[in-house]
């Protein structure tokens, strides 16, 4: 059997443990909906009451807000197994018996569990990105392509980060919830155009933490709305590959933490 | 009747939430970058639209803002967990025959938790954001010290009814709790409602103009973004007077009712586990 089908496997059993609970998963999903509606909401306020975000139309930041959270969605359902990675495997001692498996250990832990829950991030944040592209009067033709690569792009960048937690754990044992800043934080600041934060965190948000290069600059280019700072149209349809890189840096600090790994275990 | 097992209930789950210095730390720099990326929002909507006549300036959007971030874990996000855990695993009937008033023991603890978790981060985050932002320069981000000194005392008065009401709302959701045998549910329903209402997504004075008034009169508004105003000298419809008045209503309510409630509960209930 070789690794994707193997990797299917666990994912149909995890998909079937968790409808076998078909009420709490119903509320769980429309509870996860709601959630990440209402953050728009405080967005939408305070368009109501200003009329725009700092030039930005509602149509801009509506697909900005998509993007970000429809790509944090996918990363949140792929990448449980590497969440909960420092509680569940390392601290337990259990990581052990992974390394056993005559198999990577990165698709063992993608197939930890594939989450259904964050289907009502994905939906919310895919309605919001389509009345976006409703709103804005220049959507390009190249948004047929630049959308889906812009999504794994950012998709790959969050689960880069979730990987990049899990490695951290080969130090510190117990998960570090400061990560928490670069996924939950990373939706926060996505959601915003780019130009508003102060040059430090831009510089951080495109060159460290790629996270403008999959959200920002694409919708740009989608939009055909010229960057306020200078940069380019045609970076936008380059640069969700710097999600991929990211994700490549991140299983690579992950390799040099399983080949560093002692055990905790009992 | 003496008060002397509600202090202990009290002094325990105080005790829990000190113990993990780490995680306080970890929750200030997840809170100052929270607030840091509201503030340039604000800044940014603010600088942009200069003939808007808000509810609130951009200065006491940001001491709001902070306050906030520093009261984060004062909200009743969920239930008190170590009633979770004992609702799950049947424990709780040791809860149940304690010759002591059950709302006033679990009260205590779930005040307490809010509490030991709140005040730590509170105060390193105020002092962060505070004369120390002022101190490297960014005096126009900083939180603003009080209005006055009434506003001090008054703001003071307010948050010790706040700390009450978020502790009342936390009864609630352990009642739920015990009724359901699982904690899952009042996080899921309790940490959506209560970072929207309590104004930590947006500053309850910045909401169209159609929802302000229902929204200053909601449980949650009186937790922190009445005392917030309080603290910043905000007109608040009807002044002083209301804004206290509200608090009360919302204490007396939540407790009467809650109560009641929790009597049905426990009356009709039936543990699981061994």
């Amino acid at each position: 059997m070789n690794a994707f089908s193997l990797y299917r496997r666990m994912a149909a059993a995890s998909i079937k443990a968790q409808l076998r609970y078909p009420g709490t998963f119903a509320l769980q999903l429309i509870g996860n909906f709601v959630t990440t509606l209402l953050s728009f909401f405080g967005i939408w306020s305070l368009f109501q009451r200003f009329g725009s975000i700092a030039g930005w139309d509602i149509g801009a930041v509506a697909v900005l807000y998509g993007l970000v959270n429809v790509s944090f969605a996918i990363a949140e359902t792929l990448g449980r197994g590497f969440e909960v990675f420092g509680g569940e495997y390392v601290k337990t001692g259990s990581f052990d018996r992974l390394l056993l498996r005559p198999r990577s250990t990165l698709v063992l832990l993608l197939g930890h569990e594939l989450r259904l829950r964050p289907i009502g991030r994905f939906l919310q944040g895919a309605f919001v990105m389509g009345a976006g592209f409703w709103l804005s009067p220049h959507v390009s033709w190249a948004t047929v392509w630049l959308l889906p690569w812009a999504v794994t792009g950012g998709a790959a960048m969050f689960l880069g980060v979730l990987i990049g937690q899990a490695a951290l754990c080969f130090v510190t044992v117990e998960g570090l919830e400061v990560v928490n800043v670069l996924t939950y934080g990373g939706v926060e600041a996505g959601q915003y155009p780019l130009t508003m934060f102060a040059r430090w965190l831009r510089r951080f948000l495109t060159w460290a933490l790629p996270l403008s290069a999959v959200c920002y600059y694409p919708a740009l280019a989608m939009l055909n709305h010229p960057d306020p700072l200078g940069m380019p149209l045609w970076f936008g349809l380059l640069s969700p590959g710097m999600g991929f890189a990211f994700l490549g840096l991140m299983v690579l600090c992950w390799q040099r933490g399983v080949a560093g790994y002692v055990s905790s275990g009992s | 009747m003496t008060i002397k097992p509600y202090v202990t209930s009290f002094v325990l789950q105080w005790k829990i939430g000190l113990r993990y210095r780490l995680a306080v730390l970890a929750g200030l720099v997840a809170q100052m970058w929270f607030g840091a990326i509201s503030l340039m929002a604000y800044a940014a909507v603010y600088h942009h639209a200069p003939g808007v006549d808000a509810p609130m300036t951009l200065r006491q959007a940001m001491t709001y803002t902070w306050i906030q971030q520093s009261l984060f874990t004062l909200l009743p996000l969920g239930c008190l967990p170590a009633i979770g855990e004992a609702a799950k695993s049947g424990a709780i009937v040791y809860d149940l025959l304690r010759p002591v008033d059950l709302w006033n023991w679990w009260l205590s603890a779930s005040l307490a938790r809010l509490l030991g978790n709140a005040i730590p981060r509170a105060v390193l985050l105020a002092a962060v954001a505070g004369p120390l932002a002022a101190l490297v320069g960014l005096n126009g981000w900083s939180l603003a010290p009080p209005a006055s000194l009434w506003a001090a005392i008054l703001a003071l008065c307010s948050f010790i009814l706040g700390a009450f009401i978020s502790a009342s709302i936390v009864m609630w959701w352990n009642i739920v709790t015990a009724r359901t045998l699982s904690p899952l549910g009042t996080y899921a329903v309790g940490t959506p409602l209560a970072v929207l209402l309590s104004g930590m997504l947006l500053p309850l004075p910045l909401y169209p103009d159609w929802a302000r008034e229902l929204l200053l009169f909601q449980p949650f508004a009186g937790i922190s973004d009445i005392p917030i105003r309080l603290y910043m000298g905000m007109a608040i419809p009807g002044g002083v007077l209301t804004a206290l008045g509200i608090q009360c209503f919302w204490l007396a309510a939540l407790t009467l009712v809650g109560r009641f409630w929790m009597h049905r509960t426990i009356s009709r209930m039936e543990v699981q586990g061994a």
